[in-house]
């Protein structure tokens, strides 16, 4: 319990520091609990999610460091690996992968990663992933980028 | 629209929480956040729009310049390698010294590589700071023969120290290590610097005076590492590949020396000096026994190679030994209770 609390605040701290570090991403606490964190991500280049911010929810449990956080979107998105309704994401280092010396700055730059690397192989949005794996990229995409419009840009846009 | 679909996803919760009359406040308050987000988000979209318009180019430029810099590290590194060796040849004594002391100071288990590393310790000579402390330290475990000599390289020492405290923290870390190596020296210098000692004592007033000025010079040099630090120190992926291969000139060991010391990768907490020389994985993955311990009670692999920990380190061979010793203890008290 201690442990996860001050290695979390620790973490905080150094994000409160490397702001500048990575632009892409913006790693909040809640204010009133240090298990509760916010991300706003910003999609990758040359994907369909460029132009978009898309926010993510952090819940820390209490044995952080050697249990993973839960992450899910609170955008809506359209990728394979997420889950269109909940914003469940499928990432092994979420999952059974997860190492304790990942931080939450680096889950934010795995689940970019991910955004720019689908894997349709394991989807929980069948429908993206199907689009995927019988190979219309451009569906995939076309569709992708409605819905990064639609959710994850300014409402005029 | 954006509003919409962003509230759709919470709303499981909010069912729960209508039952609860109190809870609505929170929610309220939740909704509050939410709106905060919102606002900067839009306010860094507005943002991002521009910049994407305009600085495209710029963040390409970006892309370009970032990749380079471990390589350009790489090749400063070893431009620094050649210089050094080149004074080295200069006078030998001084780097025979220097490449005794670096091996301890790179690890205490690398043991033997001191022994052999004659000319291999000769390339890890960018060490710099630690190095030289390092060299301090085996003077220190050379003179303790003769008194007068220690004292004055005891004074030296501090001057290496004052100097290295002066200039950053990362030094606190370098300062922190002679200890260590100072007792691997004592046990090594009978046999191995039995002709190094000599000259080392003749060299070591001259050579002291000088090595001041080049640690600072060495401190100078780290700077941009430093400045590549911080970065690379939450990063695991990063420390990993960077050490790796670049333990085969040695450098990597270096690189995990002065990466360790500052804190634990897992809890943050600072190593101390058990934990700094506990490496409980081949892969070079370090981190402080509460951890670990931690670790081999959940699922017991490494965070950074995600192996198991196969092998025990040998800290639990000493408790096993430590464990016949009290039993045999036992026993023979049980012997003079019965005599």
């Amino acid at each position: 319990m201690q442990a996860s609390r001050a290695r979390l605040f620790k973490e905080y701290k150094e994000v409160q520091r490397e702001k500048a570090v990575d632009p892409d991403i913006q790693l909040v606490c809640d204010d009133s609990n240090i298990f509760k964190w916010t991300a706003l991500i910003k999609g990758p280049s040359e994907t369909p999610y460029e132009g978009g911010v898309f926010q993510l929810a952090f819940a820390v449990p209490e044995q952080y460091p050697l249990q993973p956080p839960q992450v899910r979107f609170l955008t809506k998105i359209f990728h394979p690996n997420v889950h269109f309704k909940t914003g469940e994401i499928c990432l092994d280092i979420l999952k059974n992968a997860w190492s304790p010396a990942w931080t939450l700055q680096s889950v934010c730059r795995a689940i970019i990663a991910l955004m720019a690397h689908p894997e349709p192989d394991s989807p929980l949005n069948c429908d993206s992933g199907n689009l995927l794996r019988s190979g219309d990229v451009r569906g995939f995409q076309s569709m992708a980028r409605m819905y990064t419009r639609l959710a994850a840009m300014p409402k005029k846009g | 629209m954006v509003s919409d679909s962003i509230n759709t996803a919470p709303i499981p919760s909010a069912a729960n929480a209508k039952n609860l009359g109190k809870k609505k406040r929170t929610n309220r308050s939740a909704k509050l956040k939410q709106c905060k987000f919102d606002a900067r988000r839009e306010q860094w979209l507005s943002q991002g729009a521009v910049k994407n318009k305009g600085c495209k180019d710029g963040h390409e430029l970006d892309d370009v310049q970032t990749p380079p810099t471990p390589e350009g590290k790489d090749i400063k590194r070893s431009l620094e390698k050649l210089e050094m060796r080149t004074r080295g040849e200069e006078n030998e004594g001084s780097i025979q010294q220097d490449s005794d002391l670096e091996s301890p100071s790179n690890s205490p288990t690398s043991f033997n590589s001191s022994v052999l590393g004659g000319n291999d310790s000769g390339t890890n000579f960018t060490g710099s700071s630690s190095s030289s402390s390092g060299s301090a330290g085996c003077w220190s475990g050379n003179i303790t023969e003769e008194e007068e000599g220690d004292e004055g390289c005891l004074d030296d020492w501090e001057a290496v120290a004052d100097a290295l405290a002066a200039d950053d923290k990362h030094q606190n870390q370098g300062s922190e290590s002679p200890p260590a190596p100072e007792t691997v020296i004592q046990m090594v210098s009978p046999c191995e610097i039995t002709n190094g000692s000599n000259l080392g004592m003749r060299d070591s007033k001259p050579e002291s005076s000088r090595s001041v000025p080049r640690a600072s010079g060495n401190c100078r040099a780290w700077r941009p590492d430093d400045a590549y630090r911080p970065q690379s120190l939450p990063n695991l992926s990063k420390q990993l590949c960077l050490s790796n291969p670049d333990r085969h000139y040695g450098g990597g060991m270096r690189w995990a020396c002065t990466a360790v010391p500052s804190s634990c990768p897992i809890c943050y907490e600072d190593l101390d000096v058990t934990d700094s020389s506990f490496l409980p994985c081949l892969c070079g993955f370090r981190l402080c026994l509460f951890c670990h311990k931690r670790i081999l009670e959940e699922d017991g692999r490494c965070p950074g190679c995600r192996k198991a920990y196969e092998c025990e380190p040998i800290e639990t061979e000493a408790s096993v030994y430590g464990g016949s010793l009290t039993f045999r203890l036992a026993r023979s008290c049980s012997m003079i209770e019965r005599s």
